[in-house]
């Protein structure tokens, strides 16, 4: 793919403007740069997160989706750029911990403490009061087990007990680091509906996932990095159907011709290519001036799954184009 | 964010697991133990001397020493727990001004080591006072030295606390930090006094056994600012380590 150095971020849908009220907080992270000794993690990373949408953070292991979001919430310091919630840095935020709630790291609790005394312990720190615990038990399904030792829940529980220390401050602003990893398909269902309602309701949600199928259910937007750069950013929907379907006799002299115009292709079966990157207007006339005959050309819609291994498959990727 | 916050957060951190009664536990023992020295051991020649003037019996019961040593592995464990157990994430999105959650882990801290000193001092002494009856010599040690003993145990497990807290935010990981804290209590100070002989009196154990009124080659005031000193410099160094590293 080539490298056009400009992407779209969809306008803000249904809430206040930014850092406007409790549903106007956007997120916004500014040509940020993480270095780890000689390895760049994040490298120039720029995108917004508009409030009122549900967005997927996508990007395999090791793509610097964990060290972004860190950097959001200054548990990490960017080497360059910066990382904005409702215009302000994480720190300077008046009450960061009623504004943004987060999941960072899955197990970030004491094996030895219960679910009600680890989140006794956050609510005393940041002044919420103990009946919220309880609230935010019951909203998660963990209220049977709420004194038991969270050292002896199981990994679907564990993240239940997570969403509710991200829950507990009533926050505006979601950033969570793969909550549905464990839980289970009614936990899975409620995280969904959960986020979705919190996204209606004007709040911004940034959510990474592995888990493509239901973020695919989940997620308005999706961003999606790879070797710590922005691939693409956009509306999902779009980015679904921003391939074209072209079936000739002559795929291999057509991939490459495509590909110098900086398209990404993908056979499909012997005949078939599947084209990211060039409109089905630009693919038809590059075939006619080189004099290969199509005998289809059609928009492609693509499961998520089969999006996101063709845009992290070439690390060499950059951004993509989205006109919204 | 109020310190007031941050500290009452961090003292239900302390009380919600069950390392204090663990703590406490040991305690009772070391007591149970004097108890039984106090009935059954001699000296040499086989008298009880060793318990027959005032000044033995408050160096018996002065703990200090043993609550700076102990609250430190106390305030080691306690902090270096939070970070091994990413507990300290929350925190820092609670307070990221991180400064403010070190000070608030610190106090809470320094607040534990100086209870459990002050729980652990209490039991020696009961136990003397409940073992000496059984021996002919009764209980000798003043009110006062009584107090004195006993508060500068407090002072001491404040101080061995926050060492302690300092040493775990630096290493973050338990077994490194409980390693590096009993090098610094009871590796380090031989070698030092080895190296400069001089230092001899401004070692922990004689700091200690200064501000319990068993040795006076150090004046008071001089003594707690130099327990204040070994506290403070570890302290210092893990605020500012922490306050410089990202949270991986």
């Amino acid at each position: 793919m080539s490298a056009p150095t400009t992407y779209h971020v969809p306008s803000t849908p249904t809430g206040p403007s930014l850092g406007e009220s409790r549903a106007g907080y956007a997120l916004e992270v500014d040509h940020v740069t993480k270095r780890y000794g000689a390895t760049t993690v994040v490298d120039d990373l720029s995108f917004i997160v508009p409030p009122g949408r549900v967005t997927g953070f996508l990007g395999p292991n090791g793509s610097g989706k964990s060290t972004t979001m860190k950097i959001m919430l200054d548990l990490a310091a960017a080497d360059a750029g910066a990382a904005r919630i409702g215009g302000s840095r994480y720190r300077d935020l008046p009450d960061p911990a009623r504004t943004v709630g987060a999941i960072v790291e899955s197990d970030a609790f004491h094996p030895g403490r219960s679910g009600r005394n680890h989140l006794r312990i956050l609510a005393a720190a940041t002044g919420i009061p103990a009946t919220r615990v309880d609230e935010v038990l019951e909203q998660v399904g963990l209220a049977g087990a709420a004194d038991r030792r969270a050292g002896a829940y199981s990994l679907g529980m564990r993240q239940r007990l997570g969403l509710a220390a991200a829950l507990l401050g009533e926050p505006p602003v979601l950033i969570l680091d793969e909550p549905g990893n464990g839980l289970d398909p009614q936990g899975i269902r409620t995280l969904r509906d959960l986020l979705r309602a919190h996204a209606a309701d004007g709040g911004t949600v940034l959510v990474s996932s592995h888990l493509l199928a239901e973020v695919e259910h989940l997620a308005d937007d999706v961003i999606v990095i790879n070797d710590g750069r922005l691939v693409t950013h956009g509306v999902l929907a779009e980015l679904q159907q921003a391939a074209s379907f072209v079936r000739t006799d002559e795929p291999g002299r057509l991939a490459d011709l495509l590909e110098q115009a900086g398209a990404t292709t993908r056979a499909d079966g012997a005949t078939g290519l599947v084209v990211r990157g060039l409109s089905t207007a630009e693919i038809g006339e590059r075939a006619f001036t080189s004099g290969i005959v199509l005998h289809e050309l059609s928009p492609h819609g693509g499961s998520l799954e089969e999006l996101f291994l063709t845009w992290t498959a070439d690390t060499s990727a950059t951004e993509e184009v989205i006109e919204l | 964010m109020s310190m007031h916050r941050l500290i009452r957060s961090e003292l239900l951190k302390l009380t919600s697991t069950k390392m204090p009664v663990a703590f406490l536990a040991v305690l009772v023992v070391i007591a149970a133990l004097n108890a039984f020295a106090v009935i059954s051991g001699t000296d040499m020649d086989g008298s009880k001397a060793f318990i027959a003037t005032e000044a033995d019996q408050q160096s018996l019961m002065a703990f200090a020493f043993n609550a700076f040593l102990g609250s430190g592995l106390f305030g080691a464990i306690a902090v270096a727990r939070e970070y091994g157990h990413h507990t300290v994430v929350p925190t820092f999105l609670a307070s990221p001004r991180r400064h403010r959650a070190v000070l608030a882990q610190l106090l809470a801290v320094a607040a534990g080591g100086a209870v459990l000193s002050l729980i652990g001092n209490a039991l020696t002494v009961i136990a003397l006072a409940v073992a000496l009856p059984a021996t002919e010599y009764g209980f000798l040690v003043s009110v006062g030295h009584v107090t004195q003993v006993v508060a500068a145990s407090a002072f001491a497990g404040a101080a061995g606390a926050v060492l302690g807290a300092g040493i775990g935010s630096i290493v973050r990981n338990v077994g490194g930090a409980v390693t590096l804290a009993v090098f610094t209590f009871m590796v380090a100070p031989p070698l030092v006094v080895q190296l400069a002989s001089g230092t001899a009196p401004w070692m922990p154990a004689n700091l200690a056994n200064v501000i319990s009124g068993t040795v006076d080659d150090v004046s008071q005031p001089a003594a707690v600012a130099a327990l204040v000193v070994w506290a403070a410099v570890p302290a210092a160094i893990g605020l500012l380590t922490v306050q410089r590293r990202d949270v991986v």
